[in-house]
């Protein structure tokens, strides 16, 4: 879960309440989700939170978060944006068709603004971005950039014009007369009739002018143009960044030939998403931002470009539009997108799930402090429902029931008196579930300390060590040599040497696959308390597995199994079966011992267990091979049986 | 007083002014030195006597030593026949050279050695090839050669030289401890007043009790607050007693139980659980994927086009999907279950058992497997508690009372419910209860009512809550268990799981 660094000065003045004590704050964040994890040495907050409100994820963010908690702050806010006077003119590599933007002009950065923007920038890669490979954001310094030349642009504006996405025009959130919508990061900058119509963004996406300045998005060859990426001083293409700098080294494999790259009338100034250049580096001296996004999905980086100019605005910024034109579509876009959306959530649903009754002026109150607007709608006999406008930050929104979530929040959910649901069940455990605590209470009744192993273990610990196989550990299941279609519990094939579930990155080789039988585990505890009083006798009922493509749709047979050893100075093999022989009493079934091999235990003291006829089992005393590898001393008898073999179950 | 019949005679025959050995008494009473020990010892528990323990050396002679006794130590022969060979010189010379005062002295192989290495400690000086004799040395009254001859014939000798002796390999020193015993006063008092042989049985045998003879005998009393020799019988692995005692409380709460596959396709483990296929939180879990098998065969279609549908566009009118990619081929990769929410899958599906209908409860006590690092509170697999209520109406009292009821069965009250984040639940708590010995605040599951994003695809009617915790995590709080490793796997301590308290 991301983790944020926020300096709770900083916060304490964008939120508007320098009086409340760091106890204070830490309690308000956690009432909205954000848990301190500890403090850096710099005296920051290191707050966690689940990745769902990526408009937290920095300083700005929270503390307007926590305006509309402290009531400082009520309903959605738009931050206004004047005229476009740059564009973007697209024609993308076909791997990142994606672009927006945005200028902010006039803000007023400090060291620690800078990092909270580059911090920010960060945790947006990490989250929604998805390490940059679905959207990654840049920052410029506007004043670094050209605007470049555009051939026969006049034409292309005009097109755009027309072609423009609309917003809803029919948005009813109304905040004349609901919420009072007020700047959460300075009322001054901003006047109210800048802010004041929320469907605004409709307005705006028509341009009043032609952007003058134009930048381009396109694919170029990587040894193409060459630009000086940050942390250098050295002139170099996309393809020497991507062998060369340590940067392009790390998401080389994002990009493609031809390779993206974002150009001004001065040349070559990004290559998105790997590194951008010096010249336009962000500086606590620039004023003015040009803000790109590229990936994968429009929706995606436009969210991304909205959640950073909100950020901008709380520093002072104001926005400016930019607008993107896409060359092989002829589409044109205006933004960053600031339009909001609608979710119809009817009273009931709230009711319901709150568990408790509100009036209609409590939930539009508690949307409000939500920094949402709701308006009262009646939509049948006596059924109110509320058209609840979402900011364009909230990426979190998909479904009316993350609405009800964020009234529950306001309204407090520990308010809520805790009620046991008048809902009658019967209960009852499983077949399967039953059938194994008889066989554990069985066995410890015969004196078994019952364990608890992994089920995850190695091909050495299963095969090897056990003289299952002779040769060096294969490096996968494949070079194990078991017929795939092997069921070693009917085929007379020894039990345990079946072809294991592997697994394909693992943690380490003690853990590389899911165990085909219990033994090894049992073996291994007597390994490790060789120093313990004997006699050792220890039990497990627990899951082994094999690769079986006739065992149903998941081509594994799991199968519950029953493992026993007896460890001690006169331990043997009448010891083992007359255990066995007492579990076979104790669930009624037949138990016959013809002899067999089994390269684990020693020859002409193996059976099979029979249990009704079926074979189910291995019972005998281990090899003194297979003991001396485990470090063991004394001689052990064991059995594994099919715990299925027993009866019951399902 | 009664007291058993070894412990009378040992009473009656040790003394008040004196120290008796136990050899003594052993032979006084006639009974074996052990059981005149044993007796002592009782004895001394009760007041009755002083048991007082000694350590004594005793020396014997090794074969060297032996041989030494003939025909003296060889730094001594050396030095009689250096002083020969000087005496039967004319020249007045003071020493001889090492080779002839060997050959004289009659010396070979070992013998050389030891008296070269000996002699310049107490015979004079060895240089360059000559022996230089210590005229004022007294050859006769050699303290080692003395304390061979004691050692010999039994006697007393100085301590320091015996471990000289030791330490050359002529005697062997061996150390044993004896005991002495002397009657206390409370021994004097009591005798005054009478001691009586408490006489009877020891063992009840078939015997005694078909010959009848068990009506007139007296069963001698044990000393019932002596140790017994501990006894490990079975016991019920200590993490298992937990889950038993969990699925006890669930099943009194009236919840079923679910079982189902280990190793399953993500469709069941993420995708129905409305997880995007490149949502961190997917990678959250950092489940295990699978080499061998890769991938299911089978999944019902019209369920997958449901749930390719909700990642894609949402349910109902206002609602909206994912702006990510949805591929029916990552949705049938096989997993290790990165947790038990899969059964739930699986059973609202009505693939598991038949369609389940409101009211319903279900659980499960079962592992699941996630790539985390191993420490003392993290381990590979661990058993998720998984439970949810499915009714026609549910809201969030609803579930905050149900985990009130089943926490409060483990000793965890007031709880708190923070607001949280999960993709499948909403609105979503991460549980955090009072810790029933520290009183800290302590996160103990999550849960929330599942969206209906995972229900309509599922064709679930009513509402489902939900939630989750690691059993581990409980058994840790309620046991005070502080390595997980104890608990779970093979590196347990056989010591710990015998000696683990009961859980019930």
């Amino acid at each position: 879960m991301p983790v944020v660094e926020v300096d709770p000065d900083e916060l304490r003045v964008l939120a508007g309440r320098e009086d409340r004590s760091d106890d204070d704050l830490r309690a308000d964040l956690f009432a909205l989700g954000l848990e301190f994890e500890g403090e850096t040495p710099a005296g920051a907050f290191e707050l966690e939170f689940a990745p769902d409100r990526l408009d937290r994820l920095s300083v700005e963010g929270i503390a307007r978060s926590l305006r509309y908690h402290y009531g400082e702050a009520r309903g959605v806010h738009i931050p206004s944006a004047s005229p476009p006077d740059w564009r973007i003119i697209a024609d993308p590599p076909a791997d990142r068709p994606c672009i927006t933007g945005a200028v902010v002009r006039g803000v007023d950065l400090d060291e620690s603004s800078l990092a909270s923007l580059i911090q920010l920038q960060e945790k947006l890669h990490a989250t929604i971005g998805r390490d940059r490979a679905k959207g990654a954001i840049g920052i410029h310094d506007l004043t670094m950039m050209k605007g470049a030349a555009v051939a026969d642009s006049a034409a292309d504006v005009e097109e755009a014009a027309d072609s423009v996405a609309q917003a809803d025009p029919t948005d009813p959130a109304d905040p004349a007369d609901g919420a009072d919508p007020t700047d959460p990061a300075d009322p001054s900058e901003v006047s109210d009739a800048d802010v004041a119509d929320v469907g605004s963004a409709a307005e705006h996406a028509t341009p009043e002018s032609v952007p003058a300045n134009a930048v381009h998005y396109t694919g170029v060859d990587p040894d193409g143009p060459s630009f000086v990426p940050l942390e250098t001083d050295t002139e170099m293409t996309p393809a020497d960044v991507l062998r060369d700098h340590p940067t392009g080294r790390t998401y080389a494999d994002l990009v493609d030939d031809p390779v993206p790259a974002l150009t001004d009338g001065l040349g070559l100034f990004s290559f998105p998403p790997v590194i951008n250049g010096r010249r336009t580096e962000v500086t606590t001296d620039s004023r003015d931002l040009f803000i790109e996004s590229t990936g994968t999905d429009q929706w995606t980086i436009d969210r991304m470009c909205t959640i950073v100019c909100y950020a901008l605005t709380a520093r002072g910024g104001s926005i400016e539009r930019v607008t993107v034109d896409y060359v092989d579509d002829g589409r044109t876009l205006d933004r960053p997108d600031l339009e909001t959306e609608t979710k119809r959530v009817s009273h009931e649903r709230i009711e319901r799930t709150l568990g408790v009754d509100l009036r209609t002026d409590q939930v539009v109150d508690r949307l409000e402090r939500s920094g949402l607007d709701g308006a009262v709608v009646e939509t049948g006999d006596d059924e109110i429902a509320y058209d609840v406008t979402i900011p364009p930050y909230r990426v979190d929104v998909l479904h009316p029931r993350d609405v009800v979530d964020d009234v529950g929040r306001a309204h407090g959910f520990n308010e809520l008196e805790p009620r046991y649901p008048d809902v009658s069940t019967v209960g009852g455990r499983h077949a399967d579930s039953r059938r194994e605590r008889a066989i554990r209470e069985t066995l410890v009744g015969l004196g078994f300390q019952d364990c608890l192993n992994f089920h995850l273990t190695g091909i050495e610990e299963t095969f090897h060590r056990m003289a299952l196989l002779d040769e060096e550990p294969p490096t996968s299941a494949t070079g194990i040599d078991a017929p795939s279609d092997a069921n070693p519990l009917t085929d007379g094939s020894a039990l345990g040497a079946a072809g294991p579930v592997t697994i394909s990155e693992p943690y380490s080789a003690e853990y590389e696959i899911v165990r085909t039988w219990a033994l090894p585990s049992l073996l291994q505890v007597l390994e490790n308390n060789t120093h313990r009083a004997y006699p050792q006798h220890l039990s497990e009922i627990g899951l082994a597995a094999h690769v079986d493509p006739d065992a149903g749709p998941t081509g594994v047979a799991e199968r519950q199994t029953v493992a026993g050893v007896l460890a001690a100075t006169d331990a043997g093999y009448e010891d083992a079966k007359a255990r066995v022989a007492a579990l076979a009493r104790a669930f009624d079934v037949d138990l016959a011992t013809p002899p067999t091999d089994h390269p684990s235990f020693i020859d002409g003291r193996t059976a099979a267990v029979e249990l009704d006829g079926q074979r189910a089992g291995v019972l005998g005393e281990l090899r003194p091979a297979v003991l001396v590898e485990h470090d063991l001393e004394v001689p052990v008898a064991g059995f594994e049986v099919d715990a299925a073999a027993l009866g019951g179950g399902e | 007083m009664e007291l058993p019949r070894t412990a009378v005679a040992v009473l009656e025959s040790c003394d008040a002014e004196e120290w008796r050995s136990i050899e003594e008494l052993a032979a006084t009473i006639d009974e074996p030195p052990e059981t005149v020990t044993r007796a002592a010892f009782e004895l001394a528990d009760e007041g009755l006597v002083s048991v007082e323990s000694e350590t004594e050396s005793t020396a014997t002679l090794t074969a060297e030593g032996e041989s030494y006794l003939d025909e003296g130590l060889p730094e001594v022969r050396l030095y009689t026949a250096v002083l020969d060979l000087l005496s039967d010189a004319s020249d007045g010379a003071a020493s001889v050279a090492i080779g002839d005062a060997v050959g004289v002295a009659g010396l070979d192989g070992q013998a050389v050695d030891v008296a070269l290495s000996n002699f310049p400690r107490k015979y004079g000086a060895i240089e360059e090839g000559a022996i230089r004799p210590d005229p004022s040395a007294d050859p006769d009254g050699d303290p080692e050669a003395r304390a061979l001859t004691a050692v010999a014939d039994g006697a007393e000798c100085d301590a320091d030289t015996l471990d000289r002796l030791a330490s050359r390999g002529l005697a062997e020193l061996e150390e044993h401890t004896s005991q002495r015993v002397r009657r206390t006063e409370d021994g004097d008092r009591a005798l005054d007043e009478g001691v009586e042989v408490a006489d009877g049985v020891g063992q009840v045998t078939p015997a005694l009790l078909s010959g009848g003879d068990w009506q007139d005998t007296d069963l001698r009393a044990y000393n019932v607050a002596a140790d017994a020799d501990p006894v490990h019988g079975g016991r019920t692995h200590v993490l298992r007693a937990m889950a038993e005692r969990v699925t006890d409380v669930l099943v009194g709460m009236g919840f079923e139980e679910m079982q189902g596959p280990h190793v399953d396709a993500q469709f069941w483990i993420n995708d129905c659980l409305f997880m995007p296929q490149d949502h961190p939180a997917r990678t959250h879990w950092d489940q295990f994927a699978l080499d061998a098998p890769d991938a299911i065969d089978d999944l019902p279609d019209d369920l997958v086009d449901r749930v390719r549908e909700a990642h894609r566009t949402g349910v109902g009118e206002d609602g909206s999907g994912y702006h990510s990619p949805w591929d029916e081929d990552v949705a049938r990769d096989l997993d290790l279950r990165g947790h038990t929410t899969s059964l739930t899958m699986r059973h609202l599906a009505g693939v598991a058992e038949a369609d389940v209908e409101a009211p319903a409860r279900f659980f499960s006590v079962e592992k699941a497997y996630r790539n985390d690092t191993i420490d003392a509170t993290h381990l590979l697999e661990f058993f998720q508690i998984e439970g949810w209520v499915l009714a026609d109406e549910l809201s969030v009292r609803d579930l905050m009372g149900t985990f009130e009821e089943f926490y409060a069965q483990f000793g965890i009250t007031d709880l708190e419910f923070k607001p949280h984040y999960n993709p499948y639940t909403e609105p979503s708590f991460e549980l955090f209860g009072e810790h029933p010995e520290t009183g800290e605040l302590i996160e103990i599951g999550n849960s929330g009512l599942f969206r209906d994003e995972v229900l309509e695809p599922l064709g679930v009617e009513g509402d489902v809550m939900a939630w989750g915790l690691a059993l581990e995590r409980l058994a840790m709080l309620t046991t005070g268990a502080e390595d997980i490793r104890d608990l779970h796997g093979t590196l347990a301590d056989l010591d710990f799981l015998r000696h683990a308290e009961v859980t019930y």
